[in-house]
């Protein structure tokens, strides 16, 4: 926001001296836009100080680990997780989002680390996967609950944390819970309109998808393209609400993107009947067309995502090519005049 | 702001911790309701200080001269029998049923072989989900000590509850006939 105002001050001086703005308006304009929350030093001195508090008491606590009794030791777990909630239940009635957010984000990894604790205090044997499954649904609990976008930021890295340990490529094991867990991250995130977890979600969402490729079995051309115009689809459905949805959105769109064309690209090495220069035209199209739309959206990720990926399909033409160079001299004349006709067809109809 | 945030937030805390708890309750009854076995275990290993002071430890027997290193190693049950005041392998199984019809007792889990050289007899290590016991760091060394003391060494048990979940929980361990037990304090 504070980036944005510098941005507008400047711009607004720029008008008022061209007239496109009357004078007067600059205060109002800038008002409407507000200040931005900026954090006092006084502020910044406490959150510290906090922090420093936090680590001496952990310290503490560590150091004298062993001659505290077992039972203790569990309430003294139980005892910070439920001050963590209270902090947030009290932050929730005070009506200070930004507070019980955070509070609820670290009161889902004190749990996922009082699972872990109290298998250790009682020497209770488990399963790591189960415990950081079990772990990632209690964050989700938690983000439901109290409308938290960093618990449930946490929920979806300890769910794919569980779908990683027990071998990230093991075919026909357990399903990912990430494939279940980051669509519902990708909604939460749409209805919170929270940026952050649209970025976490959208990720899970491409790691998710590909572990349950793998896990349904070795992916074939069908499975993977299939995928790839399922990413491909929310890609577009994103984007269409880009400007009304917000940062969510234009997050969401970026990973759907990265989706479409990882699955896309992967089908044409692993896959058996969509590969050779035939998938490699269609990488290289994709990608000029994703950079032209990267451009107009202004989307730098999307942009810079497409520039690698006309990187790699220029690789991939000339190692599949070899020393045909001849060959690949055709390819690319056919890319270039294909990408100069269509830039000039998209000129001609744009109005003047 | 919606008005039940606090409620909701309280009651999903609540929920939490009684799972907790009940874990905990759940665990500490199943452990003392079980079948209690001795089986042999090996040296300790160092402490690790990223997940507390704790003691490796590995559920290994000779095998007796002449027997064989059971077949199918990973089928999931293992069938424990008594011999004097241990437990010793009496075969593995892909079912529980099965493995009752090779010992009495019938543990989840698996079995493997290891050494076997011209010089060193053949040993059975068991998997049964018990590997390490937290301790505080002056038990955990004392132990190491007295395991690693050469021939002399005394015996080492590990004190396991099979539950009816066929399920292994440690409940302590007798290391030259001292015998210490996880407790709630």
């Amino acid at each position: 926001m504070a980036g944005y105002r510098k941005r507008l001050e400047q711009d607004l001086e720029r008008w008022i001296a061209a007239g496109l703005v009357p004078a007067d308006s600059r205060a109002a304009i800038l008002g409407s836009v507000g200040e931005g929350r900026r954090l006092d030093a006084a502020t910044t001195l406490a959150a510290v100080g906090s922090a420093f508090l936090g680590i001496a008491v952990i310290a503490f606590v560590a150091a004298n680990w062993d001659a505290i009794p077992r039972l203790a030791r569990f309430v003294l777990v139980l005892g910070v997780f439920a001050g963590l909630c209270g902090g947030a239940a009290w932050a929730a009635r005070r009506e200070r989002p930004g507070l019980r957010n955070g509070l609820l984000a670290i009161a889902a990894l004190v749990y996922a680390a009082a699972i872990g604790l109290t298998g250790q205090i009682f020497d209770i044997a488990g399963s790591p996967p189960a415990a950081l499954h079990g772990a990632g649904l209690a964050a989700g609990l938690l983000a439901l609950a109290g409308r938290s976008s960093g618990a449930a930021m946490a929920g979806l890295v300890l769910l794919g944390l569980g779908d990683l340990s027990d071998g990230p490529f093991q075919e026909e094991t357990a399903l990912p819970w990430l494939a279940f867990g980051a669509p519902l991250g990708a909604g939460l995130a749409w209805a919170w309109r929270s940026s952050p977890l649209a970025h976490t979600a959208g990720l899970g969402l491409v790691v998710g998808a590909m572990l349950l490729l793998i896990r349904l079995g070795p992916p074939n051309d069908a499975g993977l393209l299939l995928t790839s115009a399922g990413f491909a689809a929310l890609a577009a459905g994103a984007r269409w609400r880009r400007d009304t949805e917000g940062a969510a959105a234009g997050g969401l769109f970026g990973w759907c993107v990265l989706g479409a064309l990882a699955f896309f690209v992967i089908a044409g090495f692993e896959g058996k009947h969509f590969e050779g220069l035939p998938h490699r035209m269609v990488w290289l199209a994709l990608s000029a067309g994703l950079l032209a739309l990267g451009r107009a959206d202004r989307h730098g990720a999307v942009s810079g995502l497409a520039v690698i990926s006309l990187i790699g399909a220029v690789c991939a033409i000339l190692f599949d090519l070899g020393l045909g160079l001849m060959s690949a001299a055709g390819v690319f004349l056919v890319s270039a005049l294909a990408a100069l006709v269509a830039g000039w067809l998209m000129r001609r109809r744009k109005p003047a | 702001m919606i008005r039940a945030l606090p409620i909701r937030i309280l009651g999903a805390a609540a929920l939490l911790i009684a799972a907790l708890v009940a874990l905990v309750v759940y665990e500490g009854q199943a452990r003392a309701s079980g079948r209690e076995v001795r089986l042999a275990m090996e040296a300790f290993d160092p402490r690790s200080l990223l997940t507390g002071h704790y003691a490796a430890l590995q559920l290994a027997d000779a095998l007796p001269a002449g027997a064989r290193c059971p077949d199918g190693g990973d089928e999931g049950w293992i069938a424990l029998r008594p011999e004097g005041s241990v437990h010793r392998l009496a075969g593995v199984a892909k079912t529980r049923e099965g493995a009752l019809k090779l010992g009495p007792v019938a543990v989840r889990g698996t079995a493997s072989c290891i050494g076997g050289g011209a010089e060193e007899a053949q040993r059975v290590v068991l998997d049964i989900g018990v590997d390490r016991l937290h301790a505080d760091q002056t038990e955990a060394e004392a132990l190491e000590a007295a395991l690693r003391a050469g021939p002399d060494r005394p015996e080492a048990l590990a004190v396991v509850s099979v539950g009816r979940d066929g399920r292994a929980r440690l409940k302590g361990v007798i290391v030259g006939g001292r015998r210490t037990d996880l407790d709630w304090f």
